[in-house]
């Protein structure tokens, strides 16, 4: 494997410090599950490492107005928060099947969102959420809706010296349902397709609608046309049937050792028509 | 770049000069010379590497050493209990086959240790759930499952 250097930082001043000192010949690196196995294989090359795991401001987790997770959240805590389970079981289900005990005990929701992969599971939850990033550098904040973040296959809209600091989620709305959905090979697979929905019904018409399906396109999407399609609609088999068949005309998948382009497209269908059916069963 | 790590390796304090780009792994085995932690793909899939810290299991061949400064580490060598007795889920491998060539075992067992740490008496699911991070290349997966649940029996 390739040497680098590793550099713990304790404050997030530090960090960007330790990167202006490397120029620009770093990497960030949160759990590692991602960035070291990308190095060993030969796909990434830094000279040093900067690791964010000592940084205290990228912890915790509070669920007051709304969800606020830091960068380092693990996804074992997410699995086992009662607070998620209740009020974002979409964002709790999706990190209890992330890969495996093994890497959920290390990695972190926000290295998953860095590291930019279309099949990311933390991905569709925080879409239908609505998420939003807070992006930190030497030069300032800001904040990035989770929609605006991804820009293809890992790549994102972060400088190469900003870190992702925290994910904040507003306050779940009354009588909103969501779910969450991946299909992969095997239990603790990248994922084949995955999809989340969010569903708010009033006197059985659909007030709300948010989708988003990941692994078909080269980043995870929201299904915004569709969204369209549903609100004001009772939600019944018809409008499914077409929801199945527009997120099919809206994604557009790769072949790859996982799965052909076509059974990524017909799938994805139909695990948004069965997210926003559980979704339904849960709302209200 | 190398430094002194300090941490805790099946109860007793020890330190390594560690250069920086090691894994948890190769420090275990080559440092300490503790090859009961396997290497098998290197890349957090098989599981052959699962060792605990603070409890948690981990992949050690994706765990920088530089991590695990001020912690505490259990390898499949910590297990065996005073008096070099085996501890339970040792035992309940041994009887009941759950082992084939034995490559995946010491990481099924801390993967276990992990599990029944936190949920003592697991259903099947629960068991499966537990060592999706784990593969058994002879596929005995049947008799692993099974060792599991006798082992719970005993915690």
């Amino acid at each position: 494997m390739k040497k680098f250097d590793y550099y713990q930082p304790e404050s997030l001043k530090e960090a960007y410090g330790l990167m202006e000192k490397l120029n620009g010949e770093a990497r960030f690196i949160a759990g590692g599950t991602d960035v070291i196995v990308r190095i060993k294989q030969g796909a990434l090359h830094p000279d040093a490492l900067i690791s964010l795991r000592r940084i205290s401001a990228l912890k915790g987790l509070g669920n007051e107005d709304g969800l606020s997770m830091g960068s380092m959240t693990l996804f074992r805590d997410i699995e086992r928060d009662p607070a998620i389970a209740r009020d974002y079981p979409a964002l709790g289900e999706a990190a209890s099947v992330l890969a495996n005990p093994q890497v959920r005990n290390v990695a972190t929701i926000g290295g998953n969102l860095c590291n930019a992969a279309p099949s990311a599971d933390a991905a569709p939850p925080l879409m239908v959420l609505e998420a939003t990033l807070t992006i930190e550098g030497p030069g300032g904040q800001r904040e990035v809706s989770i929609e605006d973040f991804f820009r293809g296959p890992g790549e994102t809209c972060l400088e190469h010296t900003e870190v992702v600091t925290r994910i904040t989620i507003p306050k779940k709305r009354k009588g909103a349902g969501m779910a969450f959905l991946k299909i992969g090979r095997v239990a603790q697979d990248i994922a084949i397709a995955n999809a989340a929905a969010l569903i708010v019904v009033e006197n059985g018409v659909c007030r709300k609608c948010r989708l988003s399906a990941g692994a078909v396109a080269p980043v995870p999407l929201r299904l915004k046309r569709i969204e369209g399609i549903v609100e004001g609609r009772r939600i019944e088999p018809d409008l499914l049937d077409r929801v199945a068949e527009m997120v099919q005309e809206d994604v557009s998948p790769i072949t790859d050792v996982r799965s052909t382009a076509q059974y990524r497209k017909t799938v994805s269908g139909i695990l948004v028509q069965r997210a926003i059916k559980e979704a339904l069963d849960r709302a209200g | 770049m190398k430094k002194l790590i300090r941490f805790t390796l099946n109860g007793h304090e020890v330190s390594a000069e560690v250069e920086s780009h090691r894994m948890l792994l190769e420090v275990l085995r080559n440092t300490f010379h503790l090859t009961g932690t396997k290497e098998g793909c290197g890349q957090g899939e098989c599981g052959a590497c699962t060792v605990l810290v603070d409890g948690l299991s981990v992949d050690s061949c994706l765990y920088p050493a530089f991590e695990v400064e001020g912690k505490s580490v259990t390898t499949i060598e910590g297990l065996v209990e005073e008096g070099s007795r085996l501890h339970p889920i040792q035992e309940a491998f041994v009887e009941h086959g759950g082992i084939q060539c034995g490559f995946c075992t010491p990481g099924m067992i801390m993967s276990t240790k992990a599990l029944l740490d936190e949920n003592p008496h697991p259903t099947d699911d629960e068991i499966k759930r537990g060592i999706s991070g784990n593969l058994c290349r002879c596929t005995g997966y049947v008799q692993i499952v099974e060792s599991i649940r006798k082992a719970a029996e005993k915690y």
